[in-house]
Order: C-alpha cells, then structure tokens, then sequence
C-alpha cells in the first residue's frame, strides 16, 4: 500500500470513527494523554534536586498511580457517564422539546424504551435531525466532561494518594530494614574469633586446655 | 486472552450499569429556550481543548485539597505533593490547552472543500485540501467540523509527545521549586532539600 493510499485510509478511519463522536474521541485521547504526561512527569521528578529522595519515593508512585488509575477510572466511570448520556439521549429518554413534540404529536410507539433509537424509529425531518444532532453532541459532552471530573479529578487523587503512601511506607521499612543491616551485619556462620573472644573462652571456667 | 477478558469484562459491566441507570431515568424534555440553546452550543462550539480547560480549572480546585488531607504522610511531603499538583496542573493546563486548540486551527486550515479553495490544482490549493476526507468531498459526511476536532486532537496527541517533554514537565519542575521555595521552605532551609 502505498504512502498517500495509506494516508487517505487514515482520514477516512478519523471521519468514520471519530466524524459523528466528540465524547469517543475525548475518551481514546484522554488515556493516551495521561500515559505521556506521566513519562515526563516521572522524569521532571527523578531530575529534580530540590525534592529529596523520600519526597521521590511518595511522588513517583503517586505519579504512576496516577496514570494507572487514571485510565481505569476513565473507563469505568467516565465512559459509563458518557454512555448513559449518549444511551438516554438516543433512546428517547432525554429529548429536547421540538423532538419530544414531534414523536408524540405522530405517535412514536416505544420511546424511551432501551431498543429504541430516535434516529432510526422516530423517523424525523431533516431539521429536526439537525437540531436532534447537535443536542445530543452537547449533551455527550456535558456528560463526558462531568465523568473526567468525577474520575480525573476527585476518585483518581484519593486513589493514587493511598497507593504512594503505601509504597513510600514500604519503601522507608525496606530501607530502614537494609540501614540496620549494614549497622548490625548478621554473624557468618563459620566466624573466625578475634583474639579477645579466645582468650575469653580460654580463660574461662568452662574451657579447660 | 486474560488481558482481552479483562477489558470485555470491564466493557459488559459497563454496558449493564449503563442500562440499568437508563432504565431508572425518568422520561425527560428540556423545553426551556435558553436552556436548550446552551446545550446546543456546547455541542456546537466545545471540543478537547475547552474539555481541557475545563478539567483543569476544576482539578485546581480538587485535587490540592485532596492532596492536603492526606495525613499519611508526613507534613513536608504532603506540602511538596501540594505544591506539585497545582504546577502540574497549570502546566498541563496551559500547554494541553494551547496544543489541541493550535492544532485543531492547523487542521482546520488545511481541510477545505475544493469550493473553499480558489486553485483546488495548485500547490497551495492542495495544501489546504490536504486532511479532506473523501467523503467530505463527495458530501457524504456532514459533520466536517467533528472531523477535524477530532483529527486535530489525534495530531495534538503526537505534538504532546513531545511538549509533555519539552515544556510541561520542565514547566512543572520550575513551578514546583517556586512554590516550595515561595510557600513551604521555612526561610533557613532555602538553598537545600526540603527535609534531607
């Protein structure tokens, strides 16, 4: 395939996929973005003299959390915001009111109901499919914006903060536990004794030589 | 196969709450004029750089609480973390900002309909039919404006490869020392780390 082909098949992807869709678009960009961001955060903080290093040990994993859970709650919470408003909208259940009117006044049987689509079965006039359109567009994106919140904004940061101070807590016993260590160094099992520890053991009551 | 398990099970619990809340709507019409026109207009003109704007402000207004309260951790770090989370956020902010709407404007000018365009046959004329899709051409698709918003925020994604490196994260890192130096640093400690 050659380089302009492919390219044409690029823009007709963007156009089918994302052409009629703010809300799938914000959705796909948004989990890339958070995967980006937090690589160079990473690094801004790994560089970064003035924060010392149990400082580091709580920010990078709140960093990397933070993109971790940033992408599961986007999936979780923010597409389901973004579905419900999509699904409520497509079904009938939330219409604005030339629509509304125009599917009671011909007597659109099942409205509302979760197989019905308004598009399809409502069978609506040129303009009011306009007007229908942009509707929901606002409505998808009012929707998908109040999830990002939700999730980006309020369940990500309590989240990402237990997970990294779980792990500085670990972090600091771990290096705690490795400082006594090199202080206290465990005995070698065949330890060669020093001179005092043999005269001690000699010219004590329980070695006789 | 566990990974693809994994993301159909996400996606069916998904599909089933997304019902499940549909069903328990009640039948809703918005019939106010003003109201109506709001929403058309954010469906209209509101696209990823003013859904970035609008994280951002609200995350400055979030997460450095949250942060705040975090008694976990030890009163330095919790400020460091503080001060962090708001650089990072206005870094993010702003460039994310800037980076989608600028590209999104680029696209923009670069996907015209041959009747836009005066010599559709020239250089310059194919420059700025270079993102059309056929279907626009053919008048197939009607939401050329979505097309580009979204083709727009693709291409801000491969800018932000690298900005994120460039500009936000030195951004941050030089935001974060001012406020730690400005705000958290007690007077005697500037110069050093905080709580070496």
């Amino acid at each position: 395939m050659s380089s302009a082909s492919l390219f044409d098949a690029f823009k007709n992807y963007m156009a089918k996929n994302y052409g009629k869709s703010h809300g799938k678009m914000l959705i796909h960009t948004g989990v890339i973005g958070w995967i980006l961001s937090a690589a160079a955060q990473v690094m801004a903080i790994v560089t970064n003299d003035k924060i010392s290093y149990k400082q580091k040990m709580y920010l990078i994993p709140q960093e990397l959390a933070d993109a971790a859970v940033n992408i599961v709650s986007f999936y979780l919470i923010t597409q389901t915001f973004k579905s419900v408003s999509t699904k409520a909208v497509n079904c009938g259940k939330l219409l604005n009111k030339p629509v509304r009117e125009f599917l009671e006044k011909n007597n659109i049987k099942n409205v509302g109901k979760k197989t019905f689509d308004v598009l399809r079965d409502g069978k609506l006039p040129a303009d009011l499919t306009e007007k229908f359109e942009s509707f929901r567009n606002g409505v998808d994106f009012i929707g998908t914006t109040a999830g990002s919140i939700l999730s980006c904004n309020i369940v990500t940061p309590i989240i990402r903060n237990e997970i990294a101070t779980h792990k500085q807590k670990n972090h600091i016993a771990k290096m705690e536990e490795y400082n006594i260590s090199v202080a206290n160094p465990a005995r070698n099992y065949f330890e060669k004794p020093s001179i005092q520890s043999f005269q001690a053991k000699a010219y004590s009551s329980s070695l006789k030589i | 196969m566990s990974r693809i398990y994994g993301v159909n099970l996400i996606s069916r619990m998904s599909g089933a709450i997304t019902d499940t809340i549909v069903s328990a709507i009640p039948k809703t019409t918005i019939s106010g004029n003003k109201t109506q026109k709001r929403i058309d207009w954010i469906g209209e003109k509101f696209s990823s750089p003013e859904n970035r704007l609008i994280l951002g402000v609200s995350a400055l207004m979030t997460q450095p609480f949250i942060d705040a309260q975090n008694k976990k951790v030890d009163e330095e770090t919790r400020k460091v973390s503080v001060a962090r989370t708001v650089a990072k956020i206005i870094a993010g902010t702003l460039t994310g900002y800037y980076v989608r709407a600028g590209c999104i404007k680029l696209i923009d000018e670069m996907t015209k309909l041959p009747s836009e365009v005066k010599n559709p046959n020239s250089f310059g004329g194919k420059l700025r039919m270079l993102f059309t899709p056929d279907d626009a051409k053919t008048g197939a698709l009607k939401s050329l404006k979505k097309y580009k918003n979204a083709l727009g925020t693709t291409i801000s994604l491969v800018v932000m490869l690298f900005t994120n490196f460039l500009i936000d994260a030195p951004l941050t890192k030089y935001l974060t020392n001012l406020f730690t130096d400005k705000f958290i640093k007690p007077k005697d400690q500037k110069g050093g780390t905080v709580n070496e």
